[in-house]
């Protein structure tokens, strides 16, 4: 087993507990995913008020209601289209709060450098969601990329715990250009490469 | 990337060109690499406007100078 196969395993003991009790207590899906973007709004004013570890804690806890959401959903057979359009979108709500939380932070500080990285980073993260669905509607998958979500929330919280934010928003926003690129390339090629549509 | 080029030149493609599945090896050694360029970089040469001090590296350099 890989390092981060072991830590997804150690993970998903506690998750399990949750996702029981959501399922006992038969709370909806869609109030899980929309408690989950309350909470994240939180962790974004501790970012921009520079209280990273608060953050951090507030982070986890909001990023434990985005992962069973969809969980709890299969279990209490509550899956619909509209659950996974909402939870995308509200995903994008909790991402850009971040980021925002960030960039006010810095702004106040007087940062020009990392407002504009900040940005950024924000910009391509948000460009990482919208090539996938739009490359989805003309071929069938595009997940090539390194940087997706999971991996930018895992980041945010290292950043906050450690306070090294800075460090972790070059991160974002290298691989995320590389993510988007990556996406452009592959539906490039894939439509490229189909055979020409029959009118 | 053609599979004659030469191996570091498919090395960087295979970072930059990304596939691998989460919980891979190539995977862990993607995320060693960051936690490394985030833990050991010195806040100072980053400008952290959060932080500051030399860091590991630095500390390491410090003490070999």
């Amino acid at each position: 087993m890989t390092f981060t196969g072991l830590i997804g395993r150690l993970c998903l003991f506690p998750l399990r507990l949750i996702i029981d009790t959501c399922v006992a207590l038969r709370i909806h899906p869609n109030v899980l995913t929309f408690v989950g973007v309350l909470i994240n709004f939180a962790a974004a004013y501790a970012l921009a008020l520079g209280k990273f570890v608060t953050a951090g804690f507030i982070m986890v806890v909001a990023n434990i209601f985005d992962f069973i959401d969809g969980k709890v959903a299969v279990e209490l057979g509550e899956v619909s289209a509209f659950g996974g359009f909402w939870d995308s979108v509200i995903d994008r709500f909790s991402d850009l709060a971040l980021f925002i939380g960030l960039i006010f932070l810095y702004s106040q500080l007087g940062r020009t450098d990392y407002v504009m990285i900040t940005a950024l980073a924000m910009m391509f993260a948000i460009m990482t969601s919208y090539t996938r669905a739009r490359a989805e509607s003309l071929i069938e998958k595009c997940k090539v990329g390194f940087m997706e979500r999971p991996e930018r929330i895992v980041l945010f919280m290292i950043g906050a715990f450690t306070n090294r934010m800075a460090a972790v928003m070059w991160v974002i926003l290298v691989l995320s250009i590389f993510t988007v690129a990556d996406r452009i390339i592959l539906t490039y090629r894939e439509l490229r490469d189909a055979p020409p549509a029959v009118v | 990337m053609r599979r004659n080029a030469p191996l570091p030149a498919r090395v960087l493609w295979n970072a930059f060109y990304w596939t691998y599945e989460r919980a891979s090896w190539q995977y862990d050694i993607m995320v060693i690499a960051i936690l490394a360029f985030v833990w050991l970089t010195p806040p100072d040469w980053l400008g952290d406007p959060m932080a500051s001090g030399p860091g590991p590296i630095g500390w390491l350099l410090d003490r070999l100078r």
